[in-house]
């Protein structure tokens, strides 16, 4: 289990976590979601002892990491996958790190062998793509065989056969009972995988715990309605304190809930076609929960884009 | 910790920049001192102390190690393997440790190679040519010095690898602070001082490479003075890069 209890690290005058606790319940997989420069990888680096927090403590099953003899056996690790340098070999790459922590070399071979690399353990890492550079971080994650494992954005670069093993792989990782603690920035694969959620913004926790819990909070819900009668079932509804959006086949209530919908429409003998409660995806409940603490913008609108004029 | 030094050996082993300037350190004067050997003698000629002429070579096999020192610690930064490293052995004195340990080892197995390749053919191309070679009573700590100097010089490489965190910084510092700088900073200083025996200071040309003279001047500093000088140079070096590498985040 990792406990992290009220890390804050500051950069400058710039605090890039603040007072962040939260904790990675083993035999489930924890999401670790937020905006870019919301302190993800900072924290991740605190906690392995990488960055030098100036407050707060990670404990991992109740040891501080640098306190962990052969770490590795313990903690699996992977912050970036171009960590490696280009000129050595997959194998020869796994061997040094193996070697600090007293791992055989069979080990070494059998990792490759699960992330599918045994055919390029000879070859050069600057020769890999960002997919395979990301299987052979995964597989220094798994060379001490840890029961924690922590990964930043472990799919990024992989192609859809990629996601789904690493997603196959966190599962059985996290039901063989180990702890596994993921970013990502991908909304839906996180949705498919993630068991937990710790949500943080600007350095700052915004919401920690189940999925359903994050959902049920933050995520949007309404209801779909169907009706040849729509436009009197429209004004019902607004009377009872709901709100309606159009859309092209029908419309949307909003601040009702179905049954009460239901319940209008049947003591007003309207006709529905559909009538089906709605819940918005993790994304949109994410771009709400962290919209406020949002630090990079991107822009759209068509001044910025548009090539000047002559 | 015996697992750290294995692991550090072997990173030095599998990168192809260190082998190829290793190698350059043993080999670059072993070939040099050969085709002298072979270019300069005649037959019947009395020649210097073998020993003392192989010495003149230790600076360049020093720098050389010194920039295997720089690659052993750069390398980790440029290539983001610093992260694992750490991650893989959390206690940086550990760590710092097995790197020192590391480039001594490869260092003093380097000079006492580099000397056996240029002592060992010279010794046969000479003596089928009746070359007298004379010895003299300072062979032997000449031949201890090449070691030392080639094993501070590394230690100074890998503590400047730490405290630049760049390889172009590193062996800049490395190699134009001896060759260059330190002779402009002390031959100034000379001027200043109207001392002609300023350069008994300079850590490096007047004591590191003075280590390897045959002679020692009156004005200059004993062997044992500027072994001590030297080393405390070092010494400065590696406290530096030790506290650098403490406390900075990875």
């Amino acid at each position: 289990m990792i406990v992290v209890e009220n890390l804050t690290k500051s950069y400058g005058s710039k605090k890039a976590v603040d007072d962040l606790s939260f904790s990675v319940i083993p035999g489930r997989i924890t999401g670790f979601l937020g905006p870019n420069g919301s302190g993800k990888s900072t924290t991740m680096r605190c906690m392995l002892g990488l960055d030098k927090p100036d407050a707060g403590i990670t404990t991992f099953d109740g040891r501080k990491y640098a306190d962990i003899e052969s770490p590795l056996a313990h903690v699996g690790s992977l912050l970036d996958a171009g960590d490696a340098h280009k000129g050595r070999t997959a194998r020869n790459h796994l061997r040094w790190i193996a070697m600090t922590n007293g791992i055989s070399a069979s080990r070494v071979d059998a990792v490759l062998q699960m992330v599918g690399m045994e055919d390029t353990a000879r070859t050069k890492v600057g020769k890999f793509s960002l997919g395979m550079r990301q299987r052979l971080g995964l597989a220094v994650a798994l060379l001490g065989d840890p029961k924690v494992v922590i990964l930043d954005e472990p799919a990024n670069g992989l192609d859809p056969e990629g996601i789904r093993w690493t997603r196959e792989v966190m599962r059985h990782l996290a039901d063989e009972g180990r702890s596994v603690l993921v970013s990502s920035h991908q909304l839906v694969e996180l949705s498919l995988v993630a068991d937990d959620l710790v949500v943080i913004g600007q350095g700052k926790l915004i919401s920690s715990g189940p999925i359903a819990q994050f959902m049920t909070q933050h995520a949007k819900t309404w209801v779909q309605v169907v009706s040849p009668q729509f436009d009197a079932l429209a004004a019902l509804v607004t009377a009872q304190g709901g709100t309606v959006e159009l859309t092209k086949d029908g419309g949307d209530f909003h601040a009702i809930s179905a049954i009460t919908v239901g319940e209008i429409a049947a003591a007003n003998n309207i006709v529905l076609h559909e009538l089906s409660p709605q819940t918005g995806s993790l994304e949109q409940a994410f771009l709400d929960a962290t919209d406020a603490s949002v630090e990079y913008r991107g822009q759209t609108t068509t001044n910025v884009w548009e090539a000047p004029k002559p | 910790m015996i697992g750290v030094l294995k692991s550090e050996l072997f990173k030095l082993r599998t990168t192809r920049a260190t082998k190829i300037v290793v190698l350059s350190a043993v080999l670059l004067p072993a070939i040099i001192f050969t085709l002298t050997c072979i270019f300069a003698f005649s037959n019947g000629e009395v020649g210097d102390s073998l020993i003392s002429m192989v010495g003149n070579f230790a600076p360049l096999t020093g720098l050389l190690l010194g920039v295997v020192g720089v690659l052993c610690s750069t390398q980790e930064y440029s290539q983001g393997t610093i992260r694992i490293t750490l991650v893989a052995t959390p206690s940086r004195l550990k760590v710092h440790i097995a790197k020192l340990l590391t480039i001594l080892v490869v260092s003093v197995v380097s000079a006492a190679l580099m000397l056996l390749l240029c002592l060992l053919p010279a010794q046969l191309i000479l003596s089928t040519r009746n070359v007298a070679f004379v010895t003299i009573s300072t062979d032997l700590r000449i031949l201890f010095s090449v070691v030392i100097l080639s094993a501070l010089l590394s230690v100074l490489g890998l503590s400047l690898g730490l405290i630049f965190k760049s390889s172009p910084g590193a062996i800049s510092a490395l190699l134009i602070w001896p060759t260059i700088l330190e002779g402009m900073v002390f031959g100034l200083l000379s001027l200043a001082f109207k001392d002609s025996n300023v350069i008994r200071f300079a850590p490096i040309q007047g004591n590191g490479f003075q280590l390897v003279s045959p002679f020692f001047n009156p004005g200059q500093n004993t062997w044992l003075t500027s072994l001590v000088y030297f080393s405390g140079f070092i010494c400065v070096f590696i406290a530096l890069g030790l506290t650098l590498f403490s406390r900075r985040d990875a």
